[in-house]
């Protein structure tokens, strides 16, 4: 019989398709291998095609804006937020609006257009994630800033619209619902427990094993127990961290390897899926460092979501998340 | 410059895309055509139905995925909550006819089957175990329906409150023990104070593109008099919420050619009806699905709406249903 599973998080209840658990092959595949674009604006030769980049790992300390660089952050020629202006907030009856200011920045991740992120190397996967951190680290000194999200969109059916890998950035001047109401639930639970409500998920992951994707010495990837998504999978550091922004070298070493690990085993469970993932980790200045625990979400596009789901938050997931974890485990 | 807009109920922020907004042109999205009424099983179907009145039947789901044979249990395992998924799912056959799309109902058939709603809702909340009873539509590919092209919504009652519900029930409540008014009754005020927002209005109900949309075209029906439950508040109104609903749908039809679309009815929970009765507001959510949701949205609930709701109003109120 299906199940009802409620997340101890947020307290969100998903319902668990566990009579007819879908397998990776009842899902349609897709094939998300780049093909060769002959004015691709994110390959190198092109950067003048960009707006000025902002930020890129140039190993020869090549001059910018000029090829040569391993990553490179520039801002989205189509921002949804802009940089410039000043934040004001207005009230209007009983609504609440302020001018779209913010960040939206696109970090290329290779220059490689034929790779995607499981084709890097692991220096190159490492430089992707610090600078990852480079971007939390300088958006977070602008004081018009709450909240700084990065996510990858990969493969048209996630949203992605250029095809050379890349991820985005954004900065925001307000904390997004989603992360509010994570920290809601993990400022409740430390109140009640005085412990952090994902350290206590990591424990019982480890107790049950059977939703444990894999492992490394800083990193737990686990598929998880009221997911939201069939082969939804979780990436979360095993030592309490509130925040990505203060991981050193060595973490980030550690997640470049998971994420990366991870992501393979996707591919090959379930052909090349498109996905997204995106970083949760504790506003800037957050002071509450005790109940938060940053952590990254990968999401493979497999299903649609209907109206049901969006009208309700009662999401229906065709897959058991122990499955799951099997699956890719395996993979 | 984009705005940020809070959505006053639940406390969600939206970016509304201004300068560069797109033109509600570019939103057209027709469908595909619909399969073959020769093998349409709402046509042809030999199913028991659970009711039955004036052409609207109610069957349970071939493949439901909650169940009410077993009663309702409930238990922790370590860290988490889990419950076995008890509960219904029917699908609701809105006419004998093979029409895909509720706009082409008529007015009368529509209000039986808004009655048939309120009836099923009253029916399952005499079950003790049942927290919340849903009533929606899915109506087209995109929007999750399969392709059979014979109108229909589905009814499913469950026995626990979806995140989505409290996120709302608690927002009208926050506000209610400030203001002492319903946060509702108080948009509905504003909206009709501008009116930049209406869609369209009759004596008892308006239709609003809501400030903080998350979805261009996102449209709101609203009774205009307090109730906070719908099988109650619209006894005596369901031919004026009828003709408001196919005034809408037939302007979603014609204004963007026949659009993929949701409907969910939002009332309050079944539980305790006198807790919600001051400051909860039944309302119907309706929302064309002409975009995809990208990780963005579904990683932090901040939602990118690429046009201003003004501006969808303002296309829908110029919509000519008669045409």
């Amino acid at each position: 019989m299906p199940e009802l599973r409620r997340d101890p998080v947020v307290g969100r209840w998903v319902i668990i398709d566990s009579d007819h658990s879908k397998g990776p092959s009842e899902f349609s595949r897709e094939d998300n291998t780049p093909t060769r674009q002959a004015i691709c604006p994110f390959c190198p030769g092109r950067e003048h095609q960009t707006p000025l980049e902002v930020d890129a790992v140039r190993p020869n300390n090549s001059p910018a804006n000029t090829p040569g660089w391993m990553v490179r952050t520039v801002p989205n020629k189509f921002p949804v937020l802009s940089s410039d202006g000043f934040l004001q907030k207005e009230g209007y009856g009983i609504y609440d609006q302020m001018t779209g200011i913010g960040a939206h920045e696109v970090l290329i991740e290779t220059p490689d257009h034929d790779k995607t992120l499981t084709d890097l190397s692991k220096e190159e996967m490492q430089a992707v994630i610090s600078q990852y951190q480079g971007r939390f680290r300088q958006l977070s000194k602008d004081s018009r800033f709450k909240y700084v999200v990065i996510f990858k969109n990969f493969g048209p059916s996630a949203g992605a619209t250029v095809e050379h890998t890349h991820s985005q950035v954004i900065a925001l001047p307000m904390v997004p619902k989603t992360v509010l109401e994570e920290l809601k639930g993990a400022q409740q639970y430390h109140q009640h427990n005085s412990r952090c409500v994902f350290c206590d998920m990591i424990s019982q992951e480890y107790q049950d094993k059977e939703r444990i994707v894999v492992e490394n010495n800083s990193f737990l990837a686990f598929c998880p127990y009221a997911s939201r998504y069939a082969f939804e999978t979780w990436i979360i550091p095993k030592g309490h961290s509130a925040d990505f922004a203060s991981t050193d070298e060595v973490i980030r070493a550690h997640l470049a390897q998971i994420l990366q690990d991870v992501l393979k085993r996707a591919k090959k469970a379930l052909g090349d899926p498109s996905y997204n993932y995106y970083l949760h980790t504790a506003p800037i200045g957050y002071a509450d460092g005790m109940c938060y625990h940053w952590h990254i979400e990968i999401i493979p596009k497999l299903t649609r979501s209907v109206g049901f789901e969006w009208g309700t938050g009662l999401h229906i997931v065709p897959t058991l998340p122990q499955d799951a974890a099997r699956y890719l485990r395996e993979a | 410059m984009s705005q940020l807009r809070k959505d006053p109920i639940v406390g969600r922020w939206t970016i509304i895309a201004t300068e560069r907004a797109r033109r509600p042109a570019a939103f057209v999205d027709p469908q595909s055509t619909l399969s073959d009424p020769k093998k349409c099983p709402f046509c042809h179907g030999a199913d028991k139905s659970v009711y039955e009145s004036q052409g609207v039947k109610v069957f349970n789901s071939s493949s439901p995925i909650l169940d009410d044979s077993k009663p309702f249990e409930h238990h922790s395992h370590g860290l988490y909550d889990v419950a076995h998924s008890y509960g219904s799912h029917e699908i609701v056959v809105e006419t004998p006819l093979h029409i895909a799309n509720m706009a082409d109902l008529s007015s009368e058939q529509i209000a039986r089957i808004f009655q048939t709603y309120a009836l099923r809702m009253q029916t399952h909340r005499k079950n003790p175990f049942i927290e919340y009873v849903f009533a929606y539509k899915n109506y087209g590919v995109a929007a999750g329906s399969r392709n059979i092209g014979h109108s229909r919504s589905q009814i499913m009652a469950v026995p626990v409150l979806p995140m989505r519900v409290t996120d709302k029930t608690s927002g009208a409540k926050q506000y209610f023990e400030t203001h002492e008014r319903c946060l509702f009754c108080d948009m509905i005020d504003q909206e009709l104070k501008k009116k930049e927002r209406v869609v369209a209005q009759n004596e008892q109900f308006i239709t609003i593109t809501p400030f903080a949309s998350r979805f261009p075209f996102e449209t709101w029906i609203l009774p205009k008099n307090h109730h906070c439950d719908f099988a109650e508040g619209i006894k005596d109104h369901e031919s004026q919420l009828a003709a408001m609903m196919k005034d809408i749908l037939l302007r979603f039809k014609i204004g963007l050619n026949d659009p993929a679309y949701n409907y969910m009815i939002h009332t309050s929970p079944v539980k305790r009806p006198s807790a919600f009765k001051d400051d909860y507001h039944w309302h119907i959510e309706i929302i064309p699905r002409l975009t995809r949701v990208a990780g963005f949205e579904r990683g932090t609930g901040f939602y990118i709406c690429p046009i201003p709701p003004e501006m969808t109003a303002a296309f829908l109120r110029e919509v000519d249903i008669h045409a």
